[in-house]
């Protein structure tokens, strides 16, 4: 089992052994006028060399700590790869912050890191009956149904706004074959204001029996080098939760291709109605999310950051500073948010002011030597050998 | 749409279970109409993790103040019964579309189930305030369901059914509507899913038998309303205010839709939750 990642949180970080692999820098958005607190651009001096095979330790991936850091910017940016350089590590979540327009009123959402918009199909869908969404301890469960309205009328309605904003926003895809996310993928290709795709994989290939393509290390990888070869756009692939190990599929999505890892989706249950003659939800089945999910999430983030060099962007549950340190700690280079900005919409903006505000007490000059702190220095025991008993 | 602070004034079990709770919230009172909602954090996130979505019961402009109406169901409208005056909570609004009144009605209808009453509260304040005279239906399991009559404007006519008959007429309120649709230019409408369907089948036989569903619309002239637009609502003869689990409650997850006639799901935290009830596709299963 390999062992190896690697950090990549500066713009210009050359990364030789994956050249091959990434052979096109393209600039999606035009270069929008930098605002005050702006992180460098590509063209500024390059930091430290990120940590190439071996993991990072503790000021081992980052310029040292210098004494200017206490009072000037500290470097929050983050290539997930293919040029998609975030200005900071705080993403919002698929399906909880909708086209980005929702939550404008009440959100600075140009301080974002990105946005990753609702789940695009080919067609339509109008997505599950309701009950959809309900409370459960320390999360919720959701069957939306993978609601939308279809990529063309998604890039006719948000393109052009996306294009005006500073934000990238990575539109999440989904489908029921190979065939419908290459599609969905080829109408994006291009488009001005598309900073590049998340593949929702948690979907049935309806072709295949109906079973998801997420939890089959060949159906995910296959999907993941169809897309691969239908774009340039910088791809990201999600992994769920609902396997019983993930590192294979990690691995076989890695090696299709994949940009960039985001884990996790939201993990299957289900709810009682209060007459108890039935499920609650119009679904029967939904996702659960929120605070509940979160030492899930660590795990498989954990799992994940040791057996692939793709950077990992952890998802679920957080809904602190704490949280996402816990995550740069198991190997994440950046977090979404999700569940906690329907309670707390500003949330994300104050992750990226305190993330900032935490290197700074430390006299970090960027967030690299957070990364990866708790994993351990010889591959762990994979969880699906069991938690009581060791071997 | 804002998010302020908002802090408690007043608490009252005004019936077994249920609350009235006032917040001096001047923001979120600001430009906010009948019909609109607030959407509610409850706590940190050491337990629930969504808010709870409230109509405006009441909103007083003049001090800044809104008031809500819930009946304890969970243990969310548990944390709220457990405020004390002082308390701040995180309000999110003014959220959702208000109901929309024709400037000619005279005669205003608002027909209530249960805590559906929280929904038509506040657009009784509003139709006095313009000078209509309004009557409510209020229907009830029982006598002690009653919304008291005391926190009523005096000028509503009050009018009440209840399930086992213990007060007023012995049945379902909806069976109080024959009585009304004639004198009502406009009724209004918030209640128990079975109760707006039967009120939306009355409407829309009612069309029919009257011929006057749509009030004050130009025979064959003018330019097409578009359905769900603040026009169309406005020319309806019955808007209900629809109640869905929410988690956004801005438009966001898609978790509180409705099905219109069109077969395209409505969010009822962005397009309603006032609708026009020929809008909606009552037989849907949602
Ligand atoms: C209402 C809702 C809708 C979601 N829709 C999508 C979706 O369309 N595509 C997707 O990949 N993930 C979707 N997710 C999953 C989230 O993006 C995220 O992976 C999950 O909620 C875990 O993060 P959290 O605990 O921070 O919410 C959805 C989650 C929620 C709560
Ligand atoms: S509650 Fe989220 S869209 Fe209505």
């Amino acid at each position: 089992m390999k062992a190896k990642r690697r950090v990549v949180t500066s713009a210009n970080g050359e990364r030789p052994g994956l050249a091959k692999r990434r052979p096109t820098v393209r600039r999606i958005k035009p270069a929008i006028a930098p605002v005050s607190r702006h992180v460098p651009d590509a063209a500024a001096p390059s930091r430290a060399p990120a940590s190439s095979g071996s993991r990072p330790s503790l000021g081992h991936a980052c310029a040292a700590p210098t004494t200017s850091a206490s009072n000037s910017t500290v470097d929050l940016s983050v290539d997930l790869g293919r040029g998609l350089r975030l200005e900071n590590p705080i993403l919002v979540a698929s399906g909880t912050f909708g086209y980005g327009t929702e939550y404008s009123d009440v959100v600075e959402i140009q301080r974002l890191g990105a946005i990753c918009c609702k789940g695009t199909t080919l067609r339509p869908r109008i997505g599950n009956p309701t009950p959809r969404v309900t409370e459960t301890p320390g999360g919720m469960l959701n069957s939306i149904g993978l609601q939308n309205p279809g990529v063309d009328a998604v890039i006719a309605k948000y393109a052009e706004t996306w294009a005006g904003w500073r934000v990238p926003v990575i539109v999440n895809v989904a489908g029921e074959s190979v065939a419908d996310y290459v599609e969905v993928v080829r109408r994006l290709e291009g488009v001005p204001g598309i900073a590049g795709i998340e593949l929702n994989i948690s979907c049935p290939n309806v072709g295949a029996g109906g079973i998801q393509f997420a939890i089959d290390a060949g159906a995910a990888a296959g999907v993941t080098a169809a897309v691969r070869r239908a774009t340039d756009l910088p791809l990201l692939v999600k992994l769920s939760p609902n396997v019983a190990d993930v590192r294979p599929i990690a691995r076989a999505i890695a090696d299709a291709g994949a940009d960039a890892l985001t884990a996790i989706n939201t993990l299957s249950g289900i709810a009682v109605a209060p007459s108890r003659q039935r499920p609650l939800l119009g679904n029967t089945y939904g996702g659960l999310s929120g605070p509940a999910i979160k030492p899930v999430a660590l795990r498989i983030v954990y799992e994940v950051s040791q057996v692939v060099d793709i950077p990992v962007v952890a998802i679920g549950g957080v809904t602190e500073l704490a949280d996402v340190l816990d995550f740069l700690a198991v190997g994440a280079v950046a977090v979404q948010v999700g569940t906690a900005i329907f309670a707390d919409p500003t949330l994300p903006v104050r992750l990226v002011e305190e993330l900032g505000a935490e290197c700074r007490r430390r006299g970090f000059a960027s967030y690299a030597p957070l990364i990866g702190t708790a994993l351990p220095k010889r591959a762990s025991a994979p969880s699906s050998k069991g938690v009581e008993y060791r071997p | 749409m804002r998010l302020a602070g908002a802090e408690l004034l007043e608490s009252r079990e005004i019936l077994p279970g249920q609350w009235l709770q006032t917040f001096h919230a001047p923001e979120l009172v600001t430009g906010a109409r009948a019909g609109q909602f607030v959407h509610v954090r409850t706590g940190d996130f050491s337990g629930m993790v969504l808010r709870r979505p409230f109509s405006y019961n009441t909103i007083d402009p003049a001090t800044g103040t809104l008031s809500i109406h819930f009946r304890t169901v969970g243990r969310g409208t548990e944390w709220f019964t457990r405020l004390r005056p002082g308390d701040r909570v995180d309000m999110l609004g003014p959220l959702g579309r208000p109901f929309e009144m024709d400037s000619r009605t005279q005669h205003v209808l608002l027909v209530a189930g249960g805590l559906g009453i929280a929904g038509v509260r506040s657009l009784a304040d509003e139709a006095i305030r313009d000078g209509r005279q309004v009557t409510l239906l209020f229907g009830g399991a029982s006598a002690r369901e009653v919304y008291p009559s005391s926190l009523l404007p005096d000028e509503v006519e009050y009018v009440v059914a209840t399930d086992d008959g213990s007060v007023g007429h012995h049945g379902f309120v909806t069976e109080l509507i024959p009585e009304y649709e004639g004198w009502a230019d406009q009724a209004f409408a918030c209640g128990p899913l079975p109760m707006l369907k039967v009120l939306a089948s009355l409407a829309h036989s009612r069309r029919g038998r009257l011929g006057v569903a749509n009030l004050g619309r130009k025979r064959g002239g003018g330019r097409p309303i578009p359905a769900g637009s603040p026009q169309a609502r406005r020319k309806a003869f019955l808007q209900v205010s629809m109640e869905q689990n929410m988690g956004c409650a801005v438009g966001a997850c898609l978790g509180c839709v409705v099905m219109n006639t069109a077969g395209t799901p409505q969010r009822v935290c962005r397009e309603g939750p006032v609708f026009a009830s020929d809008e909606l596709d009552w037989e849907g299963g949602w």
